[in-house]
């Protein structure tokens, strides 16, 4: 936390607009196919964030995600639907951002006073809670076949016609920027918290509830806006996976789904935001490129193919499976962890410019001391 | 010493009295109607054998336990009834004798320490609203403030799992007196330390009580630095008070001497 001079400022800047400019380059360059992938892939971030934010830094463990990404999804379909209340869509996806949000504070009272282990098996009926509801509650929900989903104006392949530079500008690209925008927000959000007097009291809650609650933090609130507002980003997240597929239905936010995003964060690096949507972007497009690619794959089979061969949905949770088990083995604080040390290493490898280590001497004989 | 201005201390330290507290573990009994008061801005000494209940004491006097009777008073305020953040915010911070830092550098714990003395809640600090950000700034360098009162200026930036032992246990310290306690509990504070840094320790409680006007309350069992730092010493054996007075009036006690040396004709002074 040294002061920083102009031009460690105008690096530190260039390392965040640099990579948000060549994001929003990616659409001239890249075909539908890879720009939906990107935009799930964003979409997965932004809920990973937040479980992130619980889970990692809270040290609360929630399997209940699933369930506020139904909320977030679900929330908008219904908000923005027929039949519903038929909102405009922008104030559809706030509200269904909000309505995750109560959704968490309903389960405050358990989560302010439930810790790490025992939260996640209480957030585990919420999602069998969610699923059951809706697939029973049709008039909302739409039942077993679910609904399809309202698109935001602007966002769609034909309303307006879109043409730039030679690009014409689809749902898939449009979606993207949406998709960037709001990714943006929850970085630029997350790592406010993070950074910030919350963040800290989250990590102290963490680490020691006692120490934290004697330095003055309330645990039980800290605890249980922790889970609200991971609930929001959830929500968030399910709002634009919403868009992106075009149709919600109640089977995708199952019990698997909670078990993806935890494993996105515990690949990633708990704690950490850019840990979080790497493992997000790892998990969320290792099925879909290996479904791409499956005949150019050993061992994988094309989609749709015979029985007794692994098809490449499977293929890839047995990858990211194993890179579980292998980020818990050899770097348990996930890729972030790993770049980290090879940046450490790299520095350690130069020649010190400054020298790090002060340590005062110590005198090696200890002296006797003397009793009053 | 740095330079730092003394903390404008408009009026000293409420002070906090003890009185008959009584502590229960399922039929072990911890604290047996232990009274003592810490007069304003003294260093007040709890001593004992181990298993005395002297940490009980501080878990009762931080809000962390609950006594089965008696009452703890900080001026006008009962603390036994309040929720340790409730405390914390009334001005008792406090060590541990098993360090208990958490993860990251110095600066963040000391930051932990400003935590009842800034206000951004969520919202301000995912925002990054001018309020949240300037509060964040200015608590920053109250805390390099208290670094440097501890020495541990140069390492501020350091994560605390890299400090050496006695290093963390200064940067425990530091995260209390970020809190600017008007009582400070110390548990063990020199505990594990070699001598040059008990003496640079011994020196820093001194100085932040002549400098900050706190009242201390201090376990420790090196009874060279009880002895020169202390005002009052209480000493408690098996839950029950048995001594109280000066260091001089104590290091004299039959029952102290008793209770440490389990003898009845004692060879040596009390160490």
């Amino acid at each position: 936390m040294s002061e920083p001079t102009a031009r460690t400022r105008a690096l530190h800047w260039g390392r965040r607009v640099l990579p948000l400019l060549l994001l929003c380059v990616l659409p001239f360059y890249l075909d539908a196919f890879w720009l939906r992938i990107g935009l799930f892939s964003l979409a997965a971030a932004i809920g990973a964030v937040g479980l992130g934010l619980l889970t990692g830094t809270a040290g609360q463990l929630s399997l209940g995600h699933a369930f506020f990404l139904a909320v977030g999804a679900y929330g908008y379909v219904w908000l923005a639907g027929e039949p519903g209340p038929g909102l405009p869509p922008v104030l559809a996806l706030v509200l269904a951002v909000l309505l995750a949000g109560a959704a968490g504070g309903l389960f405050s009272p358990v989560a302010g006073r439930v810790r790490g282990i025992y939260l996640g098996v209480a957030t585990l009926a919420l999602v069998f809670l969610g699923h059951h509801v809706l697939l029973t509650a049709d008039s909302v929900t739409g039942g077993f076949n679910g609904r399809s989903v309202p698109p935001l104006p602007g966002f769609t392949d034909s309303d307006p016609q879109l043409v730039l530079l030679g690009v014409p500008f689809g749902a898939a690209e449009r979606l993207w920027y949406l998709g960037l925008a709001l990714f943006a927000l929850t970085w630029f959000t997350a790592c406010g918290l993070l950074r910030g007097r919350p963040g800290r009291a989250l990590t102290a809650l963490r680490d020691s509830e006692t120490a934290a609650s004697v330095m003055g933090v309330h645990v039980a609130r800290y605890r249980s806006t922790a889970f609200v507002v991971s609930s929001m980003y959830a929500g968030l997240a399910g709002v634009l996976l919403a868009l992106a597929f075009r149709r919600v239905v109640p089977d995708y936010f199952a019990l698997a789904l909670s078990v993806d995003y935890l494993a996105m964060i515990v690949i990633g690096g708990l704690g950490s935001v850019a840990g979080a949507t790497a493992g997000a972007v790892f998990v969320t497009a290792l099925p879909l490129l290996m479904t791409r690619y499956a005949d150019q794959l050993p061992l994988v089979a094309a989609p749709g193919a015979a029985d007794g061969v692994v098809g490449p949905t499977e293929a890839a949770r047995y990858l990211y499976g194993a890179a579980i088990v292998l980020v818990l083995l050899y770097t348990p604080d996930g890729l972030r962890g790993l770049t980290r040390r090879l940046r450490t290493r790299r520095r350690l490898e130069r020649p010190p410019a400054t020298a790090t280590s002060s340590r005062e001497p110590t005198p090696a004989v200890r002296p006797k001391e003397h009793t009053p | 010493m740095s330079t730092s201005a003394p903390r404008p201390q408009a009026t000293e330290p409420p002070e906090l009295r003890v009185q008959e507290v009584t502590v229960r573990f399922a039929g072990l009994t911890a604290l047996d109607d232990v009274s003592f008061t810490v007069s304003p801005g003294s260093v007040h000494a709890l001593i004992g054998p181990n298993g005395a209940g002297k940490s009980t004491c501080f878990n009762v006097l931080s809000g962390l336990c609950r006594p089965a009777s008696g009452t703890v008073r900080l001026g006008d305020a009962e603390l036994t009834r309040l929720a340790p953040h409730r405390i914390a915010a009334l001005g008792v911070a406090r060590t541990f004798q098993n360090i208990v830092t958490t993860e990251g550098t110095v600066a963040d714990n000391l930051m932990l320490g400003r935590h009842v003395h800034s206000r951004a809640g969520f919202a301000a600090s995912a925002l990054r609203l001018p309020r949240a950000v300037r509060e964040q700034r200015e608590h920053l360098a109250k805390a390099r403030e208290i670094a440097e009162l501890t020495g541990l200026e140069r390492h501020f930036d350091t994560p605390v799992a890299l400090l050496s032992y006695g290093d963390r246990k200064r940067v425990e310290f530091a995260r209390a007196l970020c809190l600017e306690p008007s009582v400070l509990l110390l548990d063990e504070p020199v505990a594990g330390m070699n001598a040059a840094e008990r003496a640079r320790t011994a020196e820093t409680v001194r100085d932040v009580r002549a400098e900050l006007g706190l009242s201390v309350v201090l376990v420790e069992h090196d009874m060279g630095l009880v002895m020169r730092l202390a005002d009052e010493v209480t000493v408690l054996d098996f839950g029950r008070r048995i001594a109280h007075g000066t260091p001089d009036e104590v290091r004299g006690d039959p029952e102290v001497l008793r209770a440490y040396l389990g003898t009845e004709t004692p060879q040596e002074d009390v160490a």
